[in-house]
């Protein structure tokens, strides 16, 4: 096998590997204090800063291993050359069986010009009316404060 | 063909895409201390997607403002956010995905690590399909649905898939150590979210942009607009021999050239032996042909290279001077953890300046040198008991929480010192957070179940009008409420700037017996009534 196969091979495995450590270490703390809660202990915390730091002790040197790996591998050029390769599957470009290429409209096309300035004037008005009604400050309101749930902490 | 010529120019690019994740995040000090931009300009959003709860973040994320006004439509009907996307929309198309999204350049600089590559194929095309399903459940349908139809708040995309959400959001707010009780409340959805990133991240990995590509519905929108936006990449039809060679070298799930599946990354530009294709902004062209058949004239080129170079000293201009402002100028820019030596702990500074001066709030984790003198503390009035503290002031379960006053919705003033000998619990909500509204009732419960305790609910200054509006159609009576100010305001002083819902509990002394950003349910709330009841330290 070619050292460059061997090398993107290692860089897979490892990238792999530490996404299945990271995705795993979460599991075993949400299943462990899962089965706390259970137990009774409706105060348990399943993440704590040390719980997790010690889930993530044993990834970083991989984290470190693969970063060094990564470095080296872009400094040296070594890449999935295949991935440059232009893809000929006919169906993926156009109609069965042939490349109907469409060009795109032209910013002098006539009813590009009047669908780009409609819009452009909608959106004009609606912002607009969005001040008036209050959206602008909901925008604010939502931005201003971190909502828990919705960043996923809880 | 040459090698440079079939190469893209990835410099330029990328240092757009770099200064673009700078600008959003250009709020710094928000990392330092770990709290979020609170300023106006959040009522603005950027193009591209990114977390308004990232510490660096000064403007929202579209989609999340999207979700936000759709849960709301019910009252508020959603033309502001609307609007703001359809402008960047019929302005960008999806080159804001190509050039101005931070999370794209996350996924191309992942796509870096050299490994076996995922190409396009029928199977990655049909995929590429999916980010329409996305956005029409997790932020048309849920938000709608639980919003209008059953006034729930649920951002849909935000609470179920968002990597920009764990990334930047909740990973940037648990990074600072200010930020320690945000880990209590993590659980299954946080859990189920870092999985979803990882899996994300690692498909980055070995296929180009797949989060672009098959999930991101905020690209969908804008793949509605690609075709006739004023920015995007365009084909000559005069000098297109409909080769394919474009589509065919193209990352993205493209059929043709400007689909709604086109970033306008402008690799093709380069790709093209007929010079047909260009990067323009209505008759501007940003990047054209610059070598073989139908190459752009030498001055030309000259030309828009000089041009480039002046719009970059422009940006970075901008850039330091919004770097400079958010971090060093701008007053909302991070609230404090807690309040200087001299702070005003009260909503009344003329009439209370005396006992202003009683309340100053020290450093977090005051040490016992640091603490207020007990002869200070106003002695409780109550069965003759002595429920005077000791301990240092601060937020920290163990100290004892400074003084403050604030004027209720009521009308009444509400004075922390007056409820010595009660437990007291402060809830600082949102209407804009579900936790913290499904938690309310709760509250009142509670309230009816022990009358004697005092309970303290603040809301954020921003959605005062919607506050006021969601409190008079509950009609609860037994809690205070009161509204956070802006210039003096009891959130950052209470340590609660950064996440709700949070609650504070005191015992009788006013020492805090419980302090997390974590919802309660009434079970929980009993048991902390109780314990609050009984600690002393």
């Amino acid at each position: 096998m070619k050292r460059k196969t061997v090398y993107l091979l290692v860089q897979s495995l490892l990238c792999a590997l530490l996404a299945e450590l990271l995705a795993a270490g979460a599991l075993r703390l949400y299943l462990d204090g899962a089965a706390r809660q259970a137990e009774g202990d409706m105060f348990y915390y399943m993440f704590t800063r040390e719980r997790v730091t010690q889930q993530l002790q044993p990834v970083l040197p991989l984290i470190l291993v693969a970063l060094g790996l990564t470095a080296g591998g872009v400094m040296l050029g070594i890449r999935d050359e295949r991935a440059d390769l232009p893809v000929r599957d006919m169906h993926l470009l156009g109609e069965k069986g042939s490349i109907r290429m469409r060009a795109v409209p032209q910013a002098s096309d006539r009813r590009t010009v009047v669908l780009r300035t409609v819009v452009l004037v909608v959106a004009g008005i609606l912002i607009v009316a969005g001040i008036l009604n209050g959206g602008l400050e909901d925008v604010l309101a939502k931005g201003a404060a971190i909502c828990t749930e919705c960043v996923g902490l809880g | 063909m040459d090698k440079k010529e079939t190469m893209p120019r990835p410099g330029t690019r990328r240092l757009v895409q770099l200064y673009a994740a700078l600008l959003y995040n250009a709020n710094i000090r928000g990392f330092v201390d770990g709290h979020i931009y609170t300023g106006n300009l959040k009522a603005a959003c950027v193009p591209g997607f990114n977390c308004y709860s990232c510490p660096g973040a000064i403007a929202s994320c579209p989609l999340g403002s999207l979700q936000n006004a759709l849960n709301a439509a019910g009252h508020t009907a959603p033309w502001y956010v609307l609007g703001i996307l359809a402008l960047f929309g019929v302005i960008l198309g999806r080159t804001i995905c190509g050039w101005i999204c931070p999370l794209g350049l996350i996924q191309e600089l992942l796509h870096r690590i050299p490994t076996p590559k995922l190409r396009k194929s029928r199977f990655t095309r049909a995929m590429s399909y999916l980010k329409y399903g996305f956005l029409a459940v997790f932020v048309i349908a849920i938000p709608l649905w639980y919003g209008v139809g059953k006034g729930i708040i649920l951002p849909g995309f935000c609470k179920y898939i968002c990597p920009a959400g764990t990334l930047e959001g909740a990973v940037g707010i648990l990074q600072h150590p200010a930020n320690s009780t945000s880990f209590y409340q993590l659980g299954e959805i946080f859990t189920r979210k870092w999985v979803i990133m990882v899996v994300i991240g690692l498909a980055c990995v070995f296929c180009y942009r797949s989060f672009c590509r098959f999930v991101c519905p905020l690209g969908a929108i804008y793949g509605f607009f690609n075709r006739f936006a004023l920015t995007g990449v365009r084909v000559n039809k005069d000098r297109c021999n409909g080769c394919g060679l474009c589509a065919m070298q193209c990352q993205m799930d493209v059929r043709h050239v400007g689909d709604h599946e086109c970033i306008s990354c402008g690799k093709c530009i380069g790709s093209c032996a007929q010079g047909a294709i260009s990067l323009q902004c209505g008759r501007i062209t940003l990047k054209g042909p610059e070598t073989g058949k139908n190459a752009d004239p030498e001055p030309v080129v000259r030309k828009r290279k000089q041009a480039g170079r002046i719009a970059w000293g422009i940006a970075l201009a901008v850039l330091v001077f919004a770097v400079v402002w958010f971090n060093f100028l701008e007053p909302a820019a991070s609230q404090p953890v807690s309040g200087p030596e001299d702070a005003v702990v009260t909503q009344e500074p003329a009439a209370e300046a005396e006992h202003a001066e009683t309340t100053a709030v020290p450093e977090q984790g005051a040490t016992e040198e640091g603490a207020q003198d007990p002869a200070q503390t106003t002695p409780a009035e109550t069965a003759g008991e002595d429920f005077t503290s000791n301990r240092p002031v601060g937020t920290e379960i163990g100290c004892q929480l400074p003084d403050f006053s604030t004027d209720l919705l009521s009308g009444e003033t509400f004075r922390l010192s007056d409820f010595r000998g009660r437990v007291v619990i402060i809830n600082f909500w949102g209407t804009t957070c579900a936790p913290c509204v499904e938690e309310l009732p709760y509250y009142e419960q509670l309230k009816q179940n022990h009358p004697e305790m005092e309970i303290l609910a603040i809301h954020n200054r921003a959605g005062a009008k919607k506050a006021q509006a969601f409190l008079e159609d509950k009609g609860w009576d037994r809690l205070d409420f009161a509204l956070d100010s802006k210039e003096k305001g009891l959130l950052p002083l209470l340590n609660a700037a950064d996440a709700m819902p949070q609650t504070i509990i005191l015992n009788p002394h006013g020492e805090v017996t419980y302090n997390a950003q974590a919802p309660l349910t009434l079970e929980k709330l009993e048991v902390l009534y109780q314990q609050a009841l009984e600690t002393t330290f």
